[in-house]
């Protein structure tokens, strides 16, 4: 008597780690966002108290990095897997990686309230700041969207997050020019301008590991490899033309 | 029926058969579930050894093979997976036409070897089995020695004088990687050795009447880890030589031994890729599923 396709693995455990293995990435997701917005808040409101409690947190998204990085070791060594389980496995081993930097990123964003705040020196002026703040909710917004298609298998939003990396490049762009714009107002502020400026460039780096993230999606549901293909050869390959 | 077709059929190891399958074009996933009678899968192959064009066989009324159509590329390692019961051993056994051997089993279709049609009436069978060598799943020495079980099969094809007979079964124990651990036992029974030792003495029997394709059905399945590993890598060191096809249960060492690979479900070829891409990227959702253990 032939066999017949059923749903979900034959064998459960398989299916329980993997669900298990998902799980801890979007914890650290959530982590990382969490990390990232409290930050922000602590840079808005400069509270180094909260600074400081983002530079210690940013230990628990290191340790489920390592948590994703044993478990996916683990299934490879025991189950053999292939297809979109292979790739499932890959792509999270590169996410996490990816999740684990953005944590980084909100730490060395906790140290600039620090360095900014803690302090005799002159505070910058707020409006040095206003990019930071309108550009850290926007990689917020890519690593959400990146997380959800993740979620839901959506490879189509995984491009959004890719066109979204688009924009943020030109924001960027924008805002290096502002500035240099205050820069050449106030040569006081260099100190503050540079510090500003790396603060910015980590938001950005923030950005590039949502898109790297979105990428890799992509790989594990489309099963092509498009980390290094431009924005149109990633929309021609799986046909994603439409606007988001 | 000819002494050889007898040895073929119930020794296995000097039939051989070829196989093979498929169909030039490329076929996309969608494709494939449009039209289920067109394998997934998009394979470029320079140059096949065998060609099967609406292949359909029969046990009596039961209908196990449907209209497969297919290409098996020369000098490369084709896998036939599937779940048991789905014809990937049928559809072994039609590129050496052993099933001719029992009644009331019958092949339509064209099943070309460098072009000609094997399934033909007027095809020499004898010869067809001397190009097409096969190994079954149990190894199968003949209840005679090391050197008469090499001997035996290439005295029926050839007329050899001792001195030639001799280089030829050392030859063959060569080329199947059994020569070192069998040359001062020559005159031992083949049954004598070990399991997997036994399988590379059936190998070394259908390599040494020079066929052209190698056919294994399952040739690792009751072999230990450790044996298992040499058969697949003599299997590795015999593509450069032979066309070989293999059947196997075992979806990592397809994946391991083999450049092109075939999902077969209830007697149809329901993919057809290279194997690199089907273990990572499958054309078909069937074959995902299968490969992937969502399967019962």
């Amino acid at each position: 008597m032939s066999e017949k396709m059923v749903t979900g693995h034959t064998m459960k455990p398989f299916d329980e780690e993997m669900t298990a293995l998902n799980r801890v990435v979007i914890q650290a997701a959530a982590k990382a966002r969490d990390q990232l917005a409290q930050a922000l808040h602590a840079l808005d409101e400069e509270d180094i108290d909260l600074a400081r409690q983002v530079i210690v947190r940013d230990k628990e998204i290191d340790a489920l990095e390592l948590q994703a990085d044993d478990a996916v070791l683990r299934i490879i060594a025991r189950r053999q897997p292939v297809a979109k389980d292979l790739r499932d496995l890959l792509a999270v081993s590169k996410i996490i990686t990816d999740i684990e930097r953005i944590g980084d990123e909100a730490r060395q964003l906790a140290r600039l309230t620090v360095t900014f705040y803690d302090d005799d020196a002159r505070p910058p002026n707020y409006r040095l700041l206003i990019d930071i703040h309108k550009l850290g909710h926007f990689v917020d917004a890519m690593l959400a969207k990146a997380m959800r298609a993740f979620a839901e298998d959506e490879a189509q939003l995984a491009v959004e997050v890719l066109r979204l990396d688009v924009e943020l490049g030109e924001e960027m762009k924008s805002a290096l020019r502002r500035l240099s714009t205050y820069l050449l107002e106030d040569a006081r502020s260099v100190g503050h301008v540079v510090h500003t400026t790396l603060g910015l460039r980590g938001v950005e780096r923030i950005g590039s590991h949502a898109a790297y993230i979105a990428r890799h999606i992509i790989f594990l549901i489309e099963g092509c490899d498009v980390r290094h293909e431009p924005l149109e050869e990633v929309e021609k390959a799986i046909g994603g033309n439409g606007g988001s | 029926m000819t002494d050889a077709s007898l040895v073929n059929a119930n020794n296995a190891p000097l039939a051989g058969s070829g196989i093979a399958v498929n169909v030039g074009g490329a076929f996309t996933k969608a494709d494939s579930e449009a039209a289920t009678d067109r394998p997934a899968g998009a394979v470029d192959i320079d140059k096949s050894k065998i060609e099967v064009k609406g292949l359909n066989f029969y046990y009596g009324k039961f209908h196990a093979l449907h209209d497969i159509s297919m290409r098996i590329p020369e000098r490369k390692v084709t896998a036939f997976i599937g779940p048991s019961g789905c014809g990937k051993s049928t559809l072994l056994r039609t590129f050496n036409r052993i099933y001719n051997l029992y009644h009331g089993q019958r092949a339509s279709g064209e099943i070309l070897l460098d072009g000609r049609n094997i399934l033909d009436r007027r095809e020499d069978i004898n010869r067809l089995r001397a190009r097409v060598g096969m190994v079954f799943q149990k190894p199968t020495p003949f209840p005679m020695s090391i050197y008469e079980n090499i001997a035996y099969g290439v005295r029926l094809y050839e007329r050899l004088g001792r001195v030639a007979m001799d280089e030829r079964v050392e030859w063959a124990l060569r080329k199947a990687a059994l020569w070192e651990e069998v040359k001062d036992i020559l005159r031992q029974s083949g049954g004598a050795l070990s399991g997997g030792q036994q399988q590379r003495l059936c190998i070394a029997r259908a390599i040494a009447v020079k066929p052209e394709v190698i056919l294994l059905d399952e040739p690792c399945s009751a072999l230990d880890p450790i044996s298992t590993l040499k058969i697949e890598q003599l299997i590795a060191e015999l593509k450069d030589s032979y066309t070989i096809a293999i059947v196997t249960h075992n979806m990592q060492q397809a994946a391991r031994v083999s450049d092109y690979t075939g999902f077969m479900y209830l007697g149809r070829l329901i993919e057809f890729n290279d194997t690199e891409t089907l273990f990572t990227n499958p054309g078909s959702r069937q074959t995902e599923d299968y490969i992937t253990g969502r399967f019962g």
